[in-house]
């Protein structure tokens, strides 16, 4: 019976009284130091921004852009060693291949070969041979088989 | 206490700090009233009322005037405690209806029964309609000045109040009749 009262007062609720009467408290000192922990924020939250806005030294802007060079630099100048090295081979190659041929020339020289087979009475090396003379000499001087020992000879 | 006009001129004038800790002065007491009775605990509400003047701070001098600072600061004050609460219920903690459980062992708080139903019952409302019960029940705040702070039309605001003001009376019968 009592607790039914009880419920009827409390169910008679006074909205005007419960809005005035503020059931929140709040710490001592809380509003007065307020201020002072927000500017501490405020400096503090201004101090970490400017610390990111602060421009960067140069070598560190410039640093991805160097490193980019530095490997062009790289790979050109690798590229470069090895086209050189392969065309200095084939150079090579070219000057041995040169060698041989004249060697080759040297020895079918017309002279040379007059002059292997009449070492007795060689002819001057600055002597110009038309090619008359030579046929007309190798017709006369030199007999079947040593023409086909010259012909084994140079092929 | 200063008026909107003298911190304005004083922050015109280049005193930027001193006219800022004038408005903290002026309106630190009212908004965190309105911020702790929509988080209840007093923690949330000193974070949603720093978060509100440090906003307030960044943005001072874009302030064009066509408001009272007052508006101006309740709408921060207002989306900054609607947007902790918000990302609370998406956590999956209610911290509304968390702190309003916890309200009998709150050591911050010394209410009545009738006190702890009532904001029991209205930490249950959606936040956005908790904010216009709030700023209207307590604050007696004109809807003229509510629809400024919610960027919200008057006739919204009364419908939306009206729905609140039933919606707490019925939470509260319901609660009290239970537990008699």
């Amino acid at each position: 019976m009592q607790s039914k009262k009880r419920m009827n007062e409390r169910m008679d609720i006074d909205f005007d009284r419960i809005k005035t009467d503020n059931p929140f408290r709040i710490p001592e000192g809380y509003l007065a130091s307020f201020e002072d922990r927000l500017m501490a924020r405020i400096a503090a939250e201004e101090a970490e921004a400017s610390q990111e806005k602060r421009p960067r030294p140069v070598w560190r802007i410039l640093k991805p852009a160097l490193t980019l060079a530095a490997m062009f630099a790289l790979i050109f100048g690798m590229g470069y060693g090895v086209l050189s090295l392969t065309h200095t081979l084939d150079r090579g190659a070219g000057t041995a291949a040169e060698g041989y041929a004249s060697a080759e020339e040297e020895l079918i020289r017309p002279i040379s070969l007059i002059n292997y087979y009449q070492s007795d009475n060689p002819v001057e090396e600055s002597t110009e041979l038309d090619e008359e003379t030579l046929i007309d000499y190798l017709a006369t001087e030199l007999s079947f088989a040593d023409l086909a020992e010259i012909y084994a000879q140079l092929y | 206490m200063s008026t909107d006009r003298e911190i304005l001129q004083l922050y015109r004038e280049g005193g930027r700090e001193q006219a800022f800790r004038l408005l903290v002065q002026t309106y630190k007491e009212r908004l965190y009233w309105h911020i702790r009775r929509m988080v209840l605990d007093h923690d949330d509400a000193d974070d949603c009322l720093q978060n509100t003047f440090l906003k307030a701070w960044r943005s001072l001098e874009n302030f064009r005037g066509d408001a009272q600072l007052y508006t101006w600061l309740y709408r921060i004050a207002t989306n900054e405690t609607l947007t902790f609460l918000t990302r609370q219920q998406t956590r999956g903690e209610y911290a509304g209806l968390d702190a309003a459980d916890r309200l009998p062992s709150d050591s911050w708080f010394d209410g009545d029964e009738v006190q702890t139903v009532l904001h029991q019952a209205i930490a249950k409302l959606p936040p956005k309609q908790k904010a216009v019960f709030l700023l209207r029940y307590f604050e007696e705040m004109p809807y003229e000045k509510i629809a400024q702070v919610l960027e919200t039309s008057e006739g919204a605001l009364k419908a939306s109040y009206h729905h609140a003001y039933e919606k707490v009376k019925t939470w509260m019968k319901a609660s009290l009749e239970a537990k008699y």
